[in-house]
């Protein structure tokens, strides 16, 4: 493995509510090497997903520092923030969230779009169709089903060739044969583009997919090691 | 190392152009009009106001420039009071084309027996008459045979008043004279200015008959002209011509109109209604922004999720706002579009049903000023209600899509978007306020606006944190609407901005109202004479004093000279190079009346200089209306040039006085020393004024006395006079409340729009109170409580803060006293009680039916 492409340094992040200040993540340093494929596991409020969007730039840390692609996000301004997540990732829901107002294509193109590329739309028909979806490109998201909608979203995250994937809990609304589907989908490109690929998940057998499962409980990192190989074989 | 070729790229990142962003704006526009109703609805409805108000200016004064050769009587005009013209004006007439020369004055028509009288406004014709239009008879026949010999053409509301018909005979000054028709229509009517009673007709040789016209009679006689075709016909060249042969007649003491602007007064009326009409529907525009800022902060919070979306794949924070602007530009278009064509079709429906109402047949010709004016308007007022909302859709962080923030589009827009605000505001004032003639009732008006808008935006915010500090309420109903008023995302702010403003401006209307009645009715019968007396000849008054108060004793009458003449020069310099505002032209535009005294006149105070001696014997000098003089830049010792009878006096400002014009003495702007004007023929002018309690037949009887004695001295009722004027009054009060209802309506949209952004909430509140035992009558009790809390203080806090902005309009604008009015309380907590019932009801009828099952599932 080369140099980090993520790499978080004593990362804190504390919410305020009502209550009192919620300590959501405590002192996390980790850091991800380019091309690595890692599983942010743990229960539910153990801060996986904080933790994905906070390399993501979408959340900003309390304290410490997060360095990604070599520019360290916190004296990045939103627009900068923005930028670089259209230039560098790509980000998967759960939710899919794409834009209902828009087709597949569209949804898909928009990135480039947005970025003034003139091939947006060469490009997002041929994601489309490498993730099997050429005849529901003129269709609305309203239109597709669950596992079509998530592979328009992948199609969209890898529309502008991003060196680091995230994705969060991807097949959590998805049905167990669906969910299947997409991770071999997504899995398969991201070896075809040699991306990082950050992956959060309730799922062990996914996590047993990745290179490396970071663990959580409580806001910290309680173990970081290598997936199993007996679990990638079965899983594979 | 492409990661960090792009990464390096950060400070100066390509970028999607224009095009894309109005593209992916137009893409988000398949949304629909979700959400976007309320918004459309309250920019068509302000724009519709200005458009319509605007088209219909348009119309009138179009009607009034391609009719405005009938409505004159010809292509040009010259008028003067009391002396026909003479042998040499009539040839300079002649030398530009046919000329038909009229008389209007009031006289009193009386039955042959001299048994009953009425006040009637004569007009003495010649064969020529009317150059231009059809003057018609009731029943058809010639108009010109039916005056000639001793013919009189009579109005039939005259002809009910005396009891007469077609062939009866009637008396007019000292002949008797034969009705020979009735009339039906009268091309050049609206140019003889306001007048008090129905029409006579008859010809010049019978007027002579009449023994009425006199030197000094309250006469005017008018010159029309028709041009040969192809002569002067562009507005210029009349404008050239009407000056070049007033130049010829330099004392003639003629006032002169053309074709192109045939009633000036009327002009000038008709501007000056829709300039104030155009500043209602402004207000109801800004009224309307509230329910545009509602809709578009609405709107934004729907989009949060795709607008995180966005920023989760590469959108800056511009990027975002150009493609909500675009779509909101959309929707402002489509309102604009909307009211444009509902305001333009405005003047056609006027016409069809209340044409007759209007002073002309108006031209549907609406100009692209008028247009773009309130496009222009829409386009400001929306785009300055929704930058707010739409700059905070930039602060939505991309952790939406994970987190569910509470002040999602917290903060405020950026400083770039805030100056544009103050740009668009400052812009929108400066239009409003140039044009608008005097520019203070605009500047008054958007200030008064301003405040209201903050008055009830803050009192909103205020009633929820007191709901929220408030005890706990024991009464469920109490205590949930309460609670329902203290939640942050309730309908308090917007019921009370919406409910509040809309009140307030019926507050002032109907306050202003008010007061414009009370001083033309409220204090006259203390004050006022109960007659006015015309053309008096002055050997006659003794005798004529005499008789009064032998048929009515007690009777005090005051006389005073009356002449009519016209300012020529201000300090030396002819009036047609002055310039000076509109509530001033007035004064130099016409003929104005004049009087002499040697003492201080009825009615009046000297505020500085000093009045003339009782025997003065030197050069002419004049006591002038302090307010007009200010305006007009005249001080003590300045010189007033003025043409009485055709020949121009110049007099020294000697004194200025206060006068007090609601006491309907005989008031005069300019009174002078009685040498100057003493031996000019003239007549008198005499108010009567009758003891209290003097019996009706006493007074029929004094009156029925004068017509038989006096025959040229007309009577005029005041109480008929002020009843005639309040009718027009009136005609115009209903545009004003109608341009005002508007405004109510704009805070009903908004106040509808608020009920509609809020009712799933409620819903689910009333389903999940309802799964816990609540029962219908509990929910319904709680809401009610709630509205009629919320439309309680609004309408109390409207009539407060409508009063005092009122009371500003009315002493500071309308300079009047100012008069509370119950009715308008009355009048605004019932329209309060009536909005809140209906919207409220509503709003509340649909929560209680709607199904539990299917709300608790989409949750």
């Amino acid at each position: 493995m080369s140099d980090p492409i993520i790499k978080l340094d004593d990362v804190h992040l504390t919410l305020t509510s009502r209550a009192g200040p919620v300590r959501i993540l405590r002192g996390i340093s980790l850091s991800i090497p380019r091309g690595q494929t890692a599983a942010i596991v743990g229960p539910s409020g153990s801060g996986k997903t904080s933790l994905l969007m906070m390399m993501a730039g979408m959340e900003r840390a309390t304290s410490g520092r997060i360095t990604v692609s070599g520019r360290e996000l916190g004296p990045l301004s939103e627009d900068g923030l923005s930028v670089l997540r259209g230039a560098e990732m790509g980000i998967v829901f759960q939710s899919f969230h794409l834009v209902p107002t828009m087709t597949a294509l569209e949804n898909v193109a928009l990135p480039k779009e947005l970025a003034g590329e003139a091939d947006a739309f060469e490009t997002a028909a041929a994601l489309l169709a490498e993730v099997g979806l050429t005849a529901r490109v003129d269709h609305f998201p309203a239109e597709l089903s669950g596992g079509e909608q998530q592979r328009v979203a992948i199609a969209r995250a890898l529309s502008r060739s991003p060196h680091i994937i995230f994705a969060d809990e991807p097949t959590g609304n998805l049905d167990g044969r669906t969910g299947k589907q997409i991770i071999d989908l997504l899995f398969g490109l991201r070896e075809r583009r040699n991306a990082t690929l950050v992956i959060v998940t309730h799922d062990n057998k996914l996590a047993a997919m990745t290179d490396r499962v970071i663990r959580m409980a409580d806001g910290s990192v309680v173990a970081d090691e290598a997936a199993e190989p007996a679990m990638r074989a079965v899983s594979s | 190392m492409t990661a960090l070729a792009g990464v390096e790229s950060l400070s100066h990142p390509r970028r999607a152009g224009v095009w894309t962003i109005i593209r992916l704006g137009f893409r988000e526009l398949r949304n629909g009009f979700d959400g976007f109703r309320i918004f459309i609805a309250c920019l068509a409805l302000g724009v519709m106001v200005i458009a319509a108000v605007g088209a219909l200016g348009d119309a009138l004064r179009a009607g009034l420039t391609t009719q405005g050769e009938t409505i004159l009587g010809g292509d040009l005009v010259f008028a003067r009071m009391h002396i026909r013209g003479t042998a040499q004006d009539l040839d300079a007439f002649r030398r530009l084309g046919t000329v038909s020369e009229t008389a209007t004055m009031r006289t009193m028509a009386r039955r042959a027996d001299g048994s009953d009288q009425a006040l009637a406004e004569l007009k003495a014709v010649d064969a020529s008459y009317p150059l231009s239009g059809v003057a018609t008879l009731q029943g058809g026949g010639s108009f010109i045979d039916a005056v000639s010999g001793d013919g009189v053409i009579a109005d039939a509301m005259l002809l009910d008043r005396l009891g007469l018909k077609v062939g009866d005979d009637m008396r007019i000054g000292e002949a008797q004279l034969r009705i020979t028709g009735i009339l039906d229509s009268e091309p050049d009517a609206i140019v003889d200015r306001l007048t008090y009673g129905p029409r006579i007709f008859m010809s010049l040789a019978t007027l002579d008959k009449t023994q009425l016209v006199k030197p000094g009679t309250l006469i005017r006689w008018r010159y029309a002209i028709k041009l040969p075709a192809g002569a002067a016909s562009d507005r210029k060249a009349l404008a050239d011509l009407r000056k070049s042969t007033s130049e010829k007649m330099p004392d003639g003491g003629y006032t002169s109109a053309d074709r192109f602007d045939p009633s000036p007064q009327i002009s000038r009326a008709l501007d000056r209604l829709r300039q104030f009409l155009i500043l209602i529907g402004l207000a109801s525009l800004l009224v309307g922004g509230v329910g545009i800022a509602n809709a578009v902060s609405t709107f934004i919070d729907k989009r949060m999720k795709v607008i995180a979306t966005l920023r989760s794949i590469g959108a800056s924070g511009s990027q975002i706002m150009g493609i909500f602007l675009v779509q909101l530009l959309a929707m402002s278009a489509i309102g604009i579009a909307i009211g444009l064509a509902l305001g333009v079709a405005v003047p056609s429906i006027i016409d069809a049903f209340y044409g007759d109402l209007l002073p002309v047949r108006i031209r549907v010709d609406v100009s692209l000023q008028s247009l773009g004016l309130a496009g222009l308007y829409g386009a400001i007022v929306a785009l300055l209600f929704a930058l707010w909302p739409l700059g905070r859709a930039e602060n939505v962080s991309a952790t939406v899509l994970f987190r569910d923030s509470v002040n999602a589009t917290g903060g405020w827009p950026r400083r770039a978007l805030i100056v544009l605000m103050v740009v668009l505001a400052t812009v929108l004032v400066g239009i409003a306020v140039s044009t608008s003639e005097p520019r203070s009732i605009a500047a008054y008006v958007i200030a008064g606006l301003v405040v209201m808008l903050a008055v009830f935006g803050w009192l909103g915010g205020a009633i929820a944190r007191l709901a929220r500090r408030l005890p706990r309420q024991k009464r469920p109903a109490l205590s949930l609407a309460l609670r329902n008023i203290a939640s942050p995302d309730g309908l308090t702010r917007s019921v009370v901005l919406s409910l509040g403003t809309g009140l307030s401006l019926l507050v002032v209307v109907a306050l202003a109202n008010a007061a414009l009645v009370a001083d033309l009715q409220g204090r006259l019968p203390a004050e006022a004479p109960d007659y006015f007396l015309l053309d008096i000849p002055p050997g006659d008054f003794d005798g004529l004093r005499a008789r009064i108060t032998q048929d009515a004793p007690g009777t005090s009458l005051v006389e005073a000279p009356m002449l009519r003449g016209r300012i020529v020069a201000i300090k030396g310099t002819p009036v047609e190079e002055l310039k000076f505002s509109s509530d001033t032209q007035w004064v130099l535009n016409g003929d104005r009346g004049l009087s002499y005294s040697d003492s201080i006149p009825e009615g009046s105070t000297v505020t500085s200089g000093t009045w003339w001696p009782k025997d003065y014997d030197g050069p002419p000098l004049v006591s002038f209306e302090g307010e007009i003089a200010k305006k007009l830049g005249l001080g003590l010792g300045d010189s007033v040039t003025i043409n009485v009878l055709g020949r121009n006096i110049e007099a020294k400002v000697a004194n200025l006085r206060e006068v007090k014009w609601e006491s309907l003495a005989l008031n005069f702007i300019m009174v002078f020393s009685p040498k100057t004007l003493r031996a000019a023929p003239h007549n008198l002018l005499a108010t009567v004024r009758l003891p209290h309690d003097t019996p009706s037949d006493v007074e029929t009887k004094m009156v029925r006395d004068i017509g038989r004695s006096y025959p040229s001295v007309s009577a005029i009722r005041v109480r008929d006079a002020i009843d005639q004027f309040s009718k027009i009054f009136a005609k115009v009060m209903v545009a004003v409340q109608v341009a005002g209802s508007v405004t109510l309506t704009a805070g009903a949209l908004v106040l509808a729009g608020a009920l509609v952004t809020a009712q799933r909430r409620r819903i689910l509140e009333a389903v999940i109170l309802k799964t816990i035992g609540a029962r219908r009558r509990q929910i319904l009790a709680a809401h009610a409580v709630e509205y009629a809390l919320l439309a309680a203080i609004a309408a109390v806090v409207a009539i407060a803060l409508g009063s005092a902005v009122a009371w500003v309009a009315v002493t500071r604008v309308m300079e009047l006293d100012f008069v509370f009015s119950l009715n308008a309380v009355f009048l605004t907590l019932g329209v309060a009680a009536v909005m809140i019932a209906v919207f409220g009801g509503i709003g509340t009828w649909s929560i209680l039916r709607a199904p539990a099952v299917s709300y608790l599932r989409s949750e």
